[in-house]
């Protein structure tokens, strides 16, 4: 399925399991691999999202089984024990999870039967059978929340009837993904919710085990999560509202809030007290800044979750024009393709823009000739090259970003969308 | 080199696991019982094919080909950061991203083989770019299926213009990054160098630098070599087939970095006579002194180097009195790569501050030569044979409560100790400037450690309580080989 690619955007599936892993309050991810795995996926995946690291096990404070000839040729079980027993022994975790590379991928070590050893004595330790070559970052999200599924979600919890998890958003590969998910969950906690989202406020595997109380499942994401979000209702009787794009602005986040809301039954006078209040407060300040910013005819190249949020934007609420829009994460259903063009191109007065799925980097920049008239162009660190060239201004809002440091800045949600032009005027 | 593998283990007293304490090592050492070792826990090491692509992705007119699934170009992302900034620095203005295309190795290719989708990436860089170059880099996928990568590159070159580079670099054929340069070395060698020896340029040196040394140290070295006559071929930082081919036409070879190069400056000598200097990293008055007069020794300017350092010890070590005021006596711990953490340790005495701690990845007989030095002028201290482990590195910074630690700084901080780095590479570290600048740095933070103590009050890390009280030796056992 994969495909020869210029200076793709993503890592392996193991480095996409290894970030999403590194989010979660107090959980160790056990390497069983190569030497250079830790450091080349969390290089990959953190390195490469806004220069902030897992601040409890990323990279070389992974513990790993550094697989070298002799585990290669006579496998590696032994080490992988012995691995298992040391980070036990000094990681101060809640939870373990067995991660495989392609050296014990392509040998077939059979990690399920070690992690059950140390699962009879009582470790919080699952395995995760999926090597490094097996897919990209995504994939590995998806892994992730499949193993938590398999593995972790307890069944027959009582529902709690506040509680959402809200889910969507990657870690690192999403590189505002701290600030993303506070926005949208100030916004939630503003209608009365409490939110799971794994990954911030100290969330753990606890809040993970205890998913299953949840009432609704917001997914903010034109695709990922399909087989969760179906699992999460047969099996766990919790329904999923997709949200196809990063919410951005008074008028999308005011749809999410509206079809939050409608999901879960909550008063309709609550629903629209939040929205004039937090619509007033970006207007109240959109009105102290009008024509700060020349007015743009913009392309972006970025992943679809927040292509599709900053093209409706800037399109529907702050009148820029787009031209091309450039989705750069691999995607393989046509139907996944069809919501992203959909949601791209149904605005309310703008022209539609072009929509493209390219990951290479050669091939999006000739995508990039083919529209001379714009004069911004959004997208990651790749595209700086093509807008000194062209001479564009550039907005680097995506991943990779290797240079900007990113704390819990966010783009999304009410106040998001001014930071977002507060951060295009900083760089014109 | 023809009879070196590249493998850096495989040179003889080599160790990559220990930890003891610097005197009894030195003796160990000395007669012959230090035992080879390995970690029965550890964490994550950096592999081979890291080193490879590091040392060459700034490399001019070149397409960089991985061999591999998608994960293995992530710390490509630091080459072409250091490729972008090493731009800005050099003034251009439309910086590029270096060209790298990756296979993209996935579970049928597990199964089938990835050969075709190799020789479709060789095609897309010619297409594409018409490069000069094309480096191919294998990966532990692409070694374990057994794609013959030699054979592809091969075949491409008969009809390619591009000249082709297979670098043999898979992960798990070495525990010690540094071997992933001489993968490097020995295919560029291979592959790029004539097998006639050629016209000499008068005055010519091969400056052999990893990727990490700044252009400001570069430019300062530079300059150094320039007082003695010589004219700077800079390898392979920001470098060309051109300045590649006139590796053999060189008079003398030196490198900045003492595990960077080596093995390939013996075989210059070997192949082409010529002569080269292996000593230290030029990082503190003393290892500057070494590395400049072994680099004059060379060339016969004895004379113009001893004359050049004691104008600039003059110059230099009253600034370093001052430096010395503020930082004499404080202890210090220091982790670095093979070449920088014993450069750093020399170092330690210009600032009069006492060393108790030193994390090294490899320990060998050029270690043993430093060790015997340091032993010199320190009270015995705790050697840590070890890339990186951060576990085993918390644990010996919480129990011998340094002053300052020097090294990467993300652990250690959070105990709330002064720290600061000797690996800057956007700014300068080396020669007589760059021990001030360095010794300014080093005393601001012990000075002002208001940022770490009052981290340690919030940090987090990941370690049980009960590992700070235990052996952070435990997991060493020798392996009886």
């Amino acid at each position: 399925m994969s495909v020869v690619t210029e200076s793709p955007r993503g890592n392996c599936v193991l480095g996409g399991i290894g970030a999403v892993l590194s989010a979660v309050h107090k959980v160790c991810p056990i390497y069983h691999s190569g030497p250079g795995c830790c450091m080349q996926t969390s290089a990959g995946e953190s390195g490469q999202a806004g220069g902030k690291q897992p601040y409890f096990l990323s990279s070389v404070s992974f513990p790993c089984s550094n697989m070298l000839e002799r585990e290669v040729v006579f496998g590696g079980v032994e080490k992988l024990k012995t691995t298992i027993e040391g980070a036990v022994e000094i990681i101060d975790a809640d939870a373990y999870f067995v991660l495989t590379g392609c050296t014990a991928g392509i040998i077939g070590d059979d990690i399920k039967s070690v992690t059950n050893e140390f699962k009879e004595q009582g470790v919080k330790i699952y395995p995760i059978e999926t090597p490094g070559f097996a897919g990209e970052s995504y994939l590995g999200y998806e892994t992730a929340f499949d193993t938590f599924l398999e593995q972790i979600v307890k069944p027959d919890l009582p529902k709690q009837k506040n509680l959402v998890n809200l889910f969507g958003i990657i870690p690192y590969h999403d590189p505002f993904w701290s600030g993303n998910l506070e926005e949208l969950s100030r916004i939630l906690k503003k209608l009365g919710l409490q939110v799971n989202t794994f990954f911030t406020e100290d969330q753990g595997i606890e809040t993970i085990e205890t998913s299953s109380k949840a009432v609704l499942n917001i997914i903010v994401h034109p695709w990922l999560l399909k087989g969760a979000a179906k699992k999460y209702e047969e099996e766990f009787k919790v329904p999923t509202l997709r949200i196809p794009g990063l919410p951005i602005g008074a008028t999308d986040t005011s749809v999410f809030v509206r079809q939050v809301g409608e999901a879960l039954n909550l008063k309709q006078d609550l629903i629209e007290q939040v929205i004039k209040e937090e619509e007033d407060y970006v207007y109240h300040y959109l009105e102290q800044a009008i024509g700060a910013l020349s007015w743009k005819r913009f392309a972006v190249v970025a992943d679809s979750n927040i292509a599709t949020g900053v093209t409706r934007f800037l399109a529907n609420d702050y009148s820029f024009t787009p031209i091309v829009v450039i989705i750069s994460e691999p995607t393989f259903r046509e139907e996944d393709r069809e919501r992203i063009k959909k949601q791209i191109t149904d605005l309310e007065y703008a022209t539609p823009p072009k929509v493209y799925f390219e990951p290479d980097f050669y091939k999006i920049n000739k995508i990039l000739e083919q529209y001379p008239e714009i004069t911004m162009l959004i997208g990651s660190s790749n595209e700086r090259e093509y807008a000194l060239a062209k001479d564009l201004q550039c907005s680097v809002i995506a991943y990779p970003i290797t240079d900007r440091l990113i704390f819990n800045r966010t783009y999304i949600g009410y106040r998001g969308s001014l930071t977002l032009v507060e951060d295009f005027y900083d760089n014109l | 080199m023809s009879s070196y593998s590249g493998i850096r283990e495989s040179r003889p007293n080599t160790f990559n696991d220990y930890g003891g304490d610097s005197q009894k090592t030195e003796q160990d050492f000395k007669n012959g019982c230090l035992k080879m070792a390995d970690r029965t826990f550890s964490q994550g090491l950096q592999c081979q094919q890291i080193n490879s692509m590091a040392a060459l992705m700034s490399l001019d007119d070149a397409v960089f080909i991985a061999h591999s699934p998608q994960g293995c170009v992530g710390c490509s992302t630091l080459a072409v950061d250091m490729y972008r900034v090493g731009q800005a620095h050099r003034g251009v203005s439309l910086i590029k991203s270096p060209r790298m295309i990756v296979t993209n190795l996935d579970q049928k290719d597990i199964i089938l083989g990835g050969e075709e989708k190799l020789k479709e990436a060789i095609q897309l860089a010619i297409e594409r770019y018409a490069p000069k170059l094309i480096f191919v880099f294998t990966s532990c996928a692409s070694g374990i299926i057994g794609d013959d990568i030699d054979a592809i590159v091969r075949e491409a070159q008969e009809t390619s213009e591009s000249i082709i580079v297979p670098i043999h670099c898979d992960g798990f054929k070495s525990k010690v990054c540094a071997s992933g340069f001489d993968a490097a070395f020995i295919s560029i060698s291979k592959y790029l160098l004539p097998k006639e020896k050629p016209q000499k340029q008068k005055n010519l040196i091969n400056l052999f630098a990893p990727t990490t040394v700044s252009y400001k140290d570069q430019l300062e070295i530079e300059r150094m070599l320039g007082l003695l006559d010589l004219k700077c071929n800079y390898i392979p930082f920001y470098s060309s087939l051109d300045k590649i081919s006139a590796i053999p036409a060189a008079e003398a070879s030196v490198s900045i970095c003492k595990v960077f190069a080596d093995e390939f400056m013996k075989e210059l000598e070997e192949t082409y006579d010529i002569p080269y200097s292996h000593t230290v990293m030029p990082i503190g008055v003393r290892n500057t002194d070494k590395w400049f007069r072994g680099v004059a020794a060379l060339v016969g300017k004895e004379d113009v180097a001893e004359a050049y350092i004691e104008k600039e010890h003059a110059r230099v070590l009253p600034q370093l009195e001052k430096i010395k005021e503020r930082l004499q006596g404080k202890k210090v711990f220091i982790c670095g790569g093979t070449g920088r953490s014993f450069a750093a340790a020399a170092l330690i005495d210009d600032f009069g501050m006492e060393l108790v701690g030193l994390e090294t990845p490899t320990y060998d007989f050029d270690a043993q030569i430093d060790i015997e030095y340091l032993n010199g002028i320190h009270k015995d201290f705790v050697i840590d044979v070890a890339n990186m482990q951060p576990f085993e590195q918390i644990n010996l910074v919480n129990r011998l409560k340094p002053d300052v630690f020097i090294g990467v700084p993300s652990w250690s901080a959070r105990l709330g100790i002064p720290t600061t780095h000797v690996l800057d590479m956007k700014r300068p570290t080396m020669g007589y400037d760059g021990i001030i600048y360095l010794g300014n740095k080093i005393a601001d933070q012990v000075q002002n450690p208001g940022f770490n103590k009052k981290l340690a009050a919030h940090a987090r890390l990941p370690y049980k309580k009960s590992w700070y009280e235990k052996n952070p030796f435990q997991f060493i056992k020798t392996t009886g080989e």
